[in-house]
């Protein structure tokens, strides 16, 4: 490990030396991007000693390094880095949840580090280290892969290529703390097509991931090792007159547990995949289409995903679904100088959930409307909507699941000014209703949010100084419970140092109150501190502190604590 | 804790003494919808044989899942079963060795069902096993049944904050409203949803945070679908800098075990597709 940091460290000279050189002699060789330092800082003090009821949310000390430069040589070559990583792991959810201690191959691989370089000559790009590929929305978009490939895109073709691990094999430990532990995972994803900007893409796309048995010792306890194949085929069109449409269709075979034996009858794709007993099979298909204008946009949006796709590239993908949206945007009203005065957007679709099953079939209603209207130059308004229900049978209950929520939003602006000032005032008043039903008793659940806003900004002209205020009171209301907020928020920003620094502090105080318990006070501090050391270096610094008093809604009664936060890095930037 | 549950299942199974072998058959009502994750967990099924006599040196498990009228509608392979013993007194056969799915047969809509998801239809059914001898399959044990209902359990939707919803930072530095969809069908047990929010720093993709950050807020709501939060988070930076913060959140679903409900996706953490929102100026 320390070894990479010096690596590092000679690079980084290395090219702001370069850097410096290429300011003054020579334009076949440039640098831009930025390189980075940053350390964060987390402090929690509870009391009474020993109490545990607020747990810490950031690590103690933590080191962020990034060092992101793009050299350019001459016009048609250039190598861009994306280093990103941090000392210490941290990993919560996914397959390094609990790692406290990493060897090299997996400080390389922790999803919470990158190590990439794309060194690219006129179309031929090649591809190392950790690579996030979006080939398309059925094939692979939300995995980091680290290895090595490329991306060639001679004329309007295109051929693309990766393979390397998404995560290493790590052994389940019962801890504490526990490590859920993971498979090493081998990744291969290709795509070849044919794409015109702005006109057509035609392509398909091949997803492969499989897990090494024999990676751990200590396998893990929730998940067995897994293969995947998925194999899409997707294209787009775009029209006259600002028509498009988009469609994509994929197969996957996925295997949930590859100790089980082999199985001729299985669903095989070879020599990409091999049934195994627990291997499944299924579809999933995507159309859009829709006219997009300046000054108006419609669009209609299918999706569908079969009870058993799977695919590697989107492990969270959540199947068995069938979603339909329409959407639309436009402008209207037009003023004197003819710039429009209002702007809709709405959109309105309906999920439906478990598809492959007919008495157990949930469906899902979304609708959204936000109405923006400039009266003038002094009034605007904006009013949005937003509907949600949810619906399913009972199954094994005696009532199905019915939740709705309505949310309207009201939220006028007026501003007014002077030769020394600029004033603007906004109120936000937000009205929830939310409707919840008992599965077991029939009973329906009122749950009611009302808050408003009302912030105040003043502009000054000839001073070197910009405050803000806000008021806000929250209130959520059941049958046998309230929650109420009041919350006051001033902030402060001024710049220092010949305009080379700026400095914000806000304060805010908030007052809360659960049913008939005393209430809990919290004091939130925070400043913001940037200064441009040179043309190229910046210094930036963050300090916040929470504290936190409860009343007697908890045991123990008047418990409180103190959180503090600071961040400080430097940034260097490449280039002019 | 476990050395207990299988006192009590011994001694439950010892009361049944007309065969050669003395069997239990313990099974949840509501095991997952996948066949393939009755393994994961040893709680789901547990098959106790008690060997009395010690006579009986190797045996088969014939298994069979049948629908509530009796029809049996799949059945392990017996010519191809393992041949199994005891090494003692008694022992605990899991899921992975009562109905080991690399040797089950399943037919009709069932075996298409379990084809394309993995999964039976949704609906009761009942698993009858027994102890039978290698070769004659004759059957040295009574034939224990249990009936089960299976549901193509869905992991909950985030709903608020939308996807790729920005959120005033005058309204969110005081509370954040959380809601999303139940878990479909509701099961018969409180299910534990844990919240999670995570900050999605600079460098990052939304995914990355998600497996690589400590959470900023890890709560768990029991039963109900909504959650305020309360983030305590100074925006100074933010307003100083103009700019928008982003936010991954989602759920992590636990049973009355307090273990992930593994049914919904793949990686067996009950956790839901994850959902982006930010803090900040409007986008244009």
């Amino acid at each position: 490990m320390r070894k990479i940091f010096l690596l590092l460290a000679i690079i980084a000279l290395s090219l702001i030396k370069a850097n410096a050189q290429s300011d003054t002699a020579t334009k076949n060789f440039s640098i831009s991007g930025v390189m980075g330092v940053s350390y964060e800082y987390y402090g929690l003090d509870r009391k009474p000693v020993g109490w545990t009821g607020f747990t810490p949310r950031k690590p103690w000390n933590q080191f962020r390094f990034n060092f992101t430069p793009t050299m350019q040589f001459g016009k048609n070559f250039s190598i861009p880095i994306n280093f990103n990583f941090s000392t210490k792991p941290t990993n919560f959810a996914g397959p390094y949840a609990g790692i406290t201690k990493q060897n090299f191959t997996q400080f390389v691989t922790n999803p919470m580090n990158s190590f990439g370089i794309n060194p690219k000559y006129k179309w031929a790009e090649l591809q190392l280290g950790t690579q996030y590929l979006n080939y398309s929305e059925l094939s692979t978009g939300d995995i980091g892969v680290f290895g090595a490939g490329f991306d060639l895109r001679p004329g309007t073709y295109y051929i693309k290529f990766f393979t390397g691990l998404s995560q290493q094999g790590i052994n389940f430990f019962t801890g504490p703390p526990q490590t859920n532990g993971a498979y090493k995972r081998k990744n291969w994803m290709a795509s070849i097509g044919k794409a015109k900007e702005g006109k057509y893409d035609l392509g398909f796309n091949f997803v492969k991931a499989k897990d090494d048995t024999s990676s751990v010792t200590t396998p893990p306890t929730l998940i067995k090792p897994q293969e995947g194949f998925t194999l899409s085929f997707k294209g787009k069109a775009f029209f006259k007159k600002g028509w498009y449409a988009g469609i994509e269709g994929a197969q996957s075979i996925y295997t949930k547990d590859l100790s089980l034996a082999k199985d001729t009858s299985k669903p095989s794709f070879k020599p990409f995949i091999e049934g195994h007993a627990s291997t499944i099979k299924d579809y999933a298909a995507e159309f859009n289409s829709g006219k997009k204008t300046k000054n108006y946009d419609i669009g209609i949006k299918l999706k569908y995903i079969g009870a058993g796709f799977q695919t590697p590239g989107y492990p969270y993908l959540l199947p068995d679904r069938f979603d339909y949206t329409l959407n639309t945007r436009f402008n209207a009203w037009k003023d004197s100088t003819g710039n429009y005065k209002m702007n809709v957007v709405a959109s309105v679709g309906k999920r439906i959930n478990n598809v492959s099953n007919n008495t157990l079939k949930a469906q899902q209603f979304i609708g959204n409307l936000n109405w923006f209207t400039q009266f003038n130059e002094h009034f605007s308004l904006n009013v949005s909507f937003n509907n949600f229900g949810f619906q399913a049978p009972g199954g094994i209950n005696p009532y199905g699941i019915k939740n709705v929520s309505n949310d309207l939003s009201i939220n006028p602006t007026y501003t007014w000014k002077n030769d020394k000032v600029i004033n603007l005032m906004s109120f936000n008043y937000n009205y929830s209703k939310y409707k919840e039903r008992d599965v077991l008793t029939g009973l329906i659940t009122n749950n009611n949010t009302n808050s408003f806003l009302l912030t105040y900004v003043p502009t000054f002209l000839q001073k070197n100084i910009s405050p803000d205020f806000s008021l806000m009171y929250f209130q959520n209301k059941l049958p046998s419970f309230q929650l109420k907020l009041i919350t006051f928020s001033a902030g402060v920003g001024t710049t220092f140092a010949k305009k080379k620094g700026n400095l914000r502090m806000q304060a805010q105080y908030n007052y809360s109150k659960t049913n008939s318990f005393k209430n809990n006070n919290n004091i939130i501090a925070s400043a913001n501190c940037d200064l441009k050391l040179s043309k190229k270096l910046n210094w930036t610094t963050f300090i916040s502190t929470n504290q936190f008093k409860y009343g007697n809604e908890i045991t123990p009664n008047n418990a409180k604590y103190l959180e503090s936060n600071v961040r400080t890095g430097f940034q260097y930037r490449f280039g002019q | 804790m476990k050395k207990i549950f299988l006192a009590i299942i011994i001694l439950l199974s010892a009361f049944n003494t007309d065969a050669q072998l003395s069997t239990n058959l313990v099974l949840s009502a509501n095991p997952p919808g996948s066949l393939f994750d009755w393994g994961l967990k040893k709680e789901i099924l547990s098959y106790v044989v008690v060997n009395q006599s010690g006579a009986v040196d190797r045996f088969l498990i014939k298994a069979e899942i049948k629908l509530t009228d009796g029809t049996v509608i799949g059945n392990n392979n017996l010519a191809k079963a393992q041949l199994l013993s005891l090494g003692g007194a008694s022992r605990v056969f899991s899921a992975s060795d009562v109905i080991p799915m690399d040797n089950m047969i399943f037919s009709g809509k069932y075996k298409t069902s379990l084809d394309k998801t993995g999964k039976l239809p949704a609906g009761t059914y009942q698993l009858c096993v027994r102890i039978v001898l290698p070769g004659t399959y004759q059957p040295i044990s009574e034939e224990r049944c249990r009936i089960f209902n299976l549901a193509a359990y869905q992991l909950p939707i985030p709903i608020s904050p939308l996807n790729e919803q920005v959120l005033k930072p005058e309204l969110a530095q005081s509370a954040i409203t959380f809601r999303w969809t139940p878990v479909s069908p509701i099961p018969n047990y409180p299910v534990t949803y844990r919240l999670l929010v995570f900050e999605v720093l600079e460098n990052q993709k939304p995914m990355q945070a998600l497996k690589s950050n400590m959470p900023l807020l890890n709560k768990d709501v029991i039963g109900t679908t909504q959650y305020i939060w309360q983030p305590q988070l100074g925006w100074a930076d933010l307003e100083a800098k103009n700019k928008t913060r982003a936010f991954v959140w989602t759920l992590q679903c636990l049973d009355n075990m307090n273990q992930p409900i593994i049914d919904g996706n793949v990686n067996g953490d009950g956790i839901s597709e994850p959902i982006i929102f930010y803090v900040g100026k409007e986008k244009n």
